[in-house]
């Protein structure tokens, strides 16, 4: 499997990925989220474990299960640690770690290593067996609520180490904290080459006009994530150049804000035919897909972000990104030469008139966007890491380390 | 064309960034921090700023965050003049930095802090060193690998040759003169500007180097005929 991203990925990733395998061979690798489908971590683990596995590493997904209570207080957990003020009661940790703890009954959680993505199953350490135990978190906790910061901090120092996607969400805890970006897999069905027949099923089927520039922004209906704002500068724009703004998005089974914010939304674009809001089913990948081939500029408008896959998806297709200054995205937005930062609706406004007035600057940044995905952002990188990071915490001590 | 006993073998690293936890606001607190944080820090700030994607504009993260976060450009200025190869062992390096900071802070008015989130991230890194595959017998051979290697391997034998091996060479340079005998050009491969170069220009230079270097020994030997 790995032979497929030969020419694709840069070889010193492949050769180092083969090397770790090598050292890791048959080893059990177990994986363990809040959701089978919708949101970015869901997706890099449907296709993670394959990869692993192909590379003779015993990888494992489990997902715990919840009831609705339960994500009602992950998600507040969530937006607490992204600075949203919440009020979360004893009670609401004591259902948090009962679920958990269910949830420890009925995983086999036995591995040489655990990867645990973001707080909703965080308290399962509490029910480790042995191996080499990591929490990755995938969100943005620059500045967390402290009450939630300090909640969680007693499962934390629990783990032998943890993962941040950005260098300023670690926290000061006295464990290894390593930094690794997501990643996108150039092979899926999200991001593998489409043959113009299928750009154009797609779009026709989505009822998407082809007759003027698209605007897109692909996302959760997240407030994070700024619909509202990304159609008031649609509006700005439309006063200069006439344009289409097509906002998509899957619904995903952990976020229960995600129908209002939808609601919201749609009430907020009423009566603007050329405005394209489209919930699509999970899995509408190669929907996604040719989007982001068909738009002419993408945006990313968040107001907070973990990472934003988003953003290096559409990179990968060869398109200057406008992105919000949060998170991740100025890792893999370099302003002014791969794509734009923005701080404000009239700024991505702006932006989009100047990428759409000139159209080399605009072909010159796609070009050099998708090179730098190449670089940093492809799976094979960060199953390199992964692998790397459960290596490291094996062999304590060391800084550096020879293959 | 003269061949070696002792082949070159192309290894190449690639660094797994970790977080130290710590973050400085202000310059006081960067310098303090600078006293006191790992020599495997200050090393990635240092470096390992020539593995990263950058401008020439800076030559280390401390002058960049000065210069781009606080918008103190005399002070970034006078950072990136700071040769970490210029110094026996991370803690002289650690010491200059300090100087520089201090003697900036004496003779200036109180510089502002950085935006929140904005602050200087100390980070260190947990680096991986391997193979290619790839191994050189004569300056031809060179020439092809040279070309086609990935800019990992040209840092690793480049620039944290110079950490590593003895007289602070890169390891090219060194087996060309040590193992081929080809003093001349190893000392142009020496005399190519680690700061004023990315990686990628590094490579193209080596490569240009070394194929002028070729090009002129087969018309020697095309002339002896």
């Amino acid at each position: 499997m790995i032979a497929k991203y030969a020419g694709i990925a840069p070889k010193g990733d492949l050769i180092v990925l083969l090397k770790l395998a090598e050292k890791l061979h048959k080893r059990s690798f177990l994986h363990v989220n809040s959701t089978r489908e919708g949101g970015g971590v869901a997706e890099i683990l449907q296709r993670m474990i394959p990869i692993l596995q192909s590379l003779g590493v015993d990888a494992r997904w489990e997902v715990i299960e919840g009831d609705p209570t339960f994500y009602e207080i992950t998600k507040k957990i969530h937006n607490a640690l992204q600075g949203n003020p919440e009020t979360i009661t004893r009670e609401m940790w004591e259902h948090h770690f009962e679920v958990n703890k269910a949830n420890a009954e009925r995983i086999n959680l036995g591995a040489d290593a655990v990867l645990i993505h973001d707080p909703q199953p965080g308290p399962l350490v509490e029910f480790r067996t042995g191996g080499t135990w990591i929490w990755r978190c995938h969100i943005d906790i620059s500045n967390p609520s402290k009450q939630v910061s300090k909640a969680l901090g007693r499962y934390a120092d629990k783990y032998d180490g943890m993962i941040f996607s950005v260098a300023k969400f670690a926290q000061a805890l006295p464990i290894d904290k390593f930094i690794i970006p997501p990643s996108i897999d150039p092979l899926s069905e999200k991001n593998r080459e489409l043959t113009g027949e299928e750009i154009n099923e797609a779009v026709e089927r989505l009822n998407i006009p082809g007759d003027r520039p698209i605007i897109l922004q692909v996302s959760r209906f997240d407030r994070f994530k700024d619909p509202v704002g990304v159609i008031r500068a649609y509006r700005m724009v439309k006063k200069y150049n006439d344009c289409v703004l097509v906002l998509a998005g899957s619904p995903a089974t952990d976020d229960p804000e995600g129908a209002a914010v939808l609601e919201e939304v749609k009430e907020f674009a009423a009566g603007d035919k050329d405005v394209h809001i489209l919930l699509l089913p999970p899995f509408s990948d190669r929907d996604i897909n040719a989007l982001q081939r068909v738009a002419d500029v993408v945006l990313q408008k968040s107001l907070k972000e973990g990472f934003g896959l988003t953003v290096a998806e559409a990179m990968w297709k060869g398109k200057p990104v406008i992105g919000g200054f949060v998170g991740g995205i100025p890792l893999q937005i370099v302003h002014g030469v791969n794509g734009f930062l923005v701080n404000s609706v009239e700024g991505t406004a702006f932006r989009i008139r100047q990428l759409l007035n000139h159209r080399e600057l605009a072909a010159r940044m796609g070009q050099k966007a998708r090179e730098y995905v190449r670089t940093n952002f492809l799976i094979t990188r960060q199953v390199r890491d992964y692998l790397a990071v459960w290596y490291a915490l094996e062999n304590k001590g060391k800084s550096v380390f020879v293959l | 064309m003269t061949s070696a006993a002792t082949p070159f073998e192309f290894k190449q690293c690639v660094t797994i960034l970790k977080s130290t936890g710590k973050k400085a606001k202000d310059l006081r607190k960067l310098s303090d921090l600078i006293s006191s944080v790992s020599d495997e820090s200050i090393f990635h700030h240092t470096y390992q700023y020539f593995l990263k994607e950058h401008v020439l504009e800076y030559t280390n993260d401390f002058a960049h965050w000065v210069g781009e976060s606080l918008e103190e450009r005399s002070l970034a200025e006078q950072l990136s003049n700071v040769d970490p190869y210029g110094f026996g062992t991370i803690g002289d390096l650690r010491d200059e930095l300090r100087n520089v900071i201090m003697a900036y802070l004496e003779g200036s008015p109180e510089p502002r802090e950085a935006r929140p989130g904005d602050e200087f991230y100390f980070n260190e890194t947990a680096t991986l060193v391997f193979p290619v595959g790839i191994w050189a017998r004569n300056l031809a051979e060179f020439l092809m690998a040279i070309k086609l290697i990935e800019t990992g391997s040209i840092y690793y034998h480049f620039y944290e040759a110079r950490v590593r091996v003895e007289d602070k060479a890169d390891d090219f340079s060194k087996w060309i003169a040590e193992t081929l005998g080809e003093k001349e050009l190893a000392m142009h491969i020496r005399s190519i500007d680690p700061f004023m170069h990315n990686v990628e220009e590094i490579q193209k230079h080596i490569a240009d180097a070394v194929e002028e270097w070729v090009k002129r020994d087969m018309e020697r030997m095309v002339q002896v005929l």
